[in-house]
């Protein structure tokens, strides 16, 4: 009997003494937030600027991390208070495949370090962003969830922490407009330029690479499914790679103009906007980038011109005629030709 | 003609200065049709294969601009010959349309459905040639002021809105499928496949043609060098 208590107070003990780690964790927690926990815990850095490290329980709270402790990423903190400044977090300690921890893993890791943003990083450019420029520090969320850094209605205004005249531009452009009334198809800028595997628009792995913009554009702009709940035609991408723009571009002419090249990059809108690049007053100087001396002739007529189209009038009509003439024309030669050959025999037999 | 052709029973149809523009004019078309088809048809396999062939779209537009400048020259130099030369002018004659050719036309068809009983008489150049020389001239002409229309695009479109700028690019296109389509289905069948002339007919290549085939093809104009004393 005695033994049995013996092994009874053992195993109690082990079972007290099993969440060891959590535990201590929960300590370091504790003990971190004794310092950053306090407001005015602030640091004054050389140039004079001030640096919030304020951190409390509550700063992982509602995150995906909210689970972990300060030092599951701040994993270089081994003894409190820290002597030295800790180093920038890297999220591929967890983040790599066949991870013990369960972290979720993609190949988007080896993709950012090929991106120009990655590649900014690894030549030494320290405004370059790393995973929690864009993604959030403590307050991370899944990217489905629209308060995340990173959702479709929060990208623009995180990108645009750096690229802020770009922001500006995008803001008041039709897709800016659409994002920020929540309209979800309508394009951010991970919409056109990926996520990840962003690159500069002079590198040929660019989704807005001259060749390429035609194509991103049409991703969504070909889609009647998308086009018409706005009322814009759908038909616009095969107009112009019938055209001689898209017929160039698709043979690899960089030069040729592309959809940005008339519609605008980041500040595209409407035609009926009196700012937009393609309104018909505006057409002179569009087109006058690469044609110069270009007329407000340029605006006579539909640019996207559709042969095969009723609405097209007269070109349609002419297609119309010379598409039957041609048939007219070759049967009647065909028919022609039996005829004569029929004729001819006639004639070399004698006949009358 | 000399004394050994007609004597070998062979009479000139096409004289040198002909030859040479006629086969220029083969050549030309040829290269235009190449680099002009593949354009319109960019989405064929052999079509993009063609504009690899020529070094890109660029270089394909600068063939097509290069053999487009050489077919106007020749146009115009056939325009002076034609209205300038001793021999322009007779042969410029000969290809007037006349209501001759007409009646020869409708002639020529009854006879051929069987309706009629006797197969039209014609002269130098019939309605078949007239029909083939016309129509090209007719062509070449549209097609180069499309076509010129559409190299100077900006200068057009000063003149012109842009919708006649899409009207001209239709009219390239098909003109130059129209073209393409009357050169095999008529010319092609009338110098080569013809019964009378199977395989081939020697005039562009050598300028000769046999006065029997005159006498057969052309009666009224073997009467004449006949009544000439030429034969």
């Amino acid at each position: 009997m005695r033994k049995f208590v013996a092994v009874a107070i053992l195993l109690g003990c082990a079972a007290l003494a099993a969440p060891v780690p959590g535990a201590r964790a929960a300590i370091s927690l504790e003990k971190c937030t004794l310092c950053h926990g306090k407001p005015e815990f602030r640091k004054l850095l050389v140039n004079g600027a001030i640096r919030d490290v304020f951190a409390t329980e509550d700063s992982l709270k509602g995150s995906v991390h909210e689970k972990k402790v300060c030092t599951d990423c701040h994993f270089d903190v081994s003894e409190i208070p820290h002597r030295e400044h800790p180093k920038r977090v890297t999220c591929t300690h967890c983040h790599f495949k066949g991870n013990k921890e369960g972290a979720p893993q993609s190949d988007n890791v080896l993709a950012y370090f090929d991106s120009a943003h990655g590649k900014a990083i690894a030549a030494g450019n320290t405004k370059a962003p790393l995973c929690q420029d864009c993604h959030g520090d403590h307050q991370i969320l899944k990217v489905k969830d629209a308060g995340s850094k990173v959702s479709r209605f929060q990208v623009a205004e995180t990108c645009g922490r750096c690229h802020m005249e770009i922001y500006a531009r995008y803001k008041t452009s039709i897709h800016g407009v659409a994002v920020a009334k929540g309209v979800a198809e309508a394009p951010s800028c991970t919409g056109c330029h990926g996520e990840h595997r962003i690159y500069a628009r002079t590198d040929p792995k660019s989704t807005v690479y001259p060749t390429h913009v035609s194509e991103q554009c049409s991703k969504c702009h070909a889609s009647i499914a998308i086009m018409s709940k706005f009322g814009i035609e759908a038909e616009q991408v095969a107009t112009y790679n019938e055209s001689f723009h898209g017929v160039a571009n698709k043979f690899g002419s960089r030069t040729v103009a592309n959809c940005s090249s008339c519609h605008g990059v980041h500040d595209i809108r409407p035609p009926d906007d009196p700012l937009s690049s393609v309104n018909p007053r505006n057409i002179p100087t569009t087109c006058g980038k690469c044609h110069p001396g270009a007329t407000a002739n340029f605006a006579v007529g539909k640019i996207h011109v559709d042969a095969k189209k009723k609405e097209s009038g007269i070109i349609y009509w002419t297609a119309t005629f010379f598409k039957y003439l041609t048939i007219g024309t070759m049967l009647a030669l065909i028919v022609h030709i039996f005829l004569d050959m029929y004729g001819r025999t006639r004639r070399l037999r004698g006949e009358q | 003609m000399s004394k050994a052709d007609l004597a070998a029973g062979r009479v000139i149809r096409m004289s040198l200065l002909f030859r040479v523009q006629h086969f220029l004019l083969t050549m030309i078309l040829l290269v235009l049709a190449v680099t002009g088809f593949a354009l319109m048809y960019h989405d064929n396999a052999v079509a993009q294969a063609v504009i690899r062939l020529e070094g890109g779209v660029q270089n394909r537009g600068i063939v097509h601009r290069i053999a487009a400048v050489l077919l106007m020259a020749n146009l115009v130099y056939h325009i002076f010959y034609m209205l300038l030369s001793r021999e322009g002018k007779s042969e410029f004659r000969d290809f007037l349309v006349t209501r001759k050719d007409v009646g020869d036309f409708v002639q020529a068809f009854r006879y051929n459905v069987g309706l009629g009983s006797e197969y039209p008489r014609v002269g130098r150049y019939g309605f078949k040639e007239k029909f083939q020389y016309w129509g090209t001239a007719i062509g070449i002409v549209l097609i180069a002021c499309t076509g010129f229309m559409l190299w100077a695009e900006t200068f057009s479109m000063r003149i012109f809105p842009k919708f006649v700028l899409d009207l001209a690019l239709i009219i390239h296109g098909y003109q130059g499928l129209l073209g393409f389509v009357l050169l095999f289905l008529w010319h092609l069948y009338n110098v080569h496949l013809h019964p009378s002339v199977f395989p081939m007919n020697p005039a562009w290549l050598t300028g000769k043609v046999t006065a029997e085939w005159v006498r057969q093809e052309h009666p009224l104009e073997y009467e004449k060098l006949k009544g000439e004393g030429l034969l």
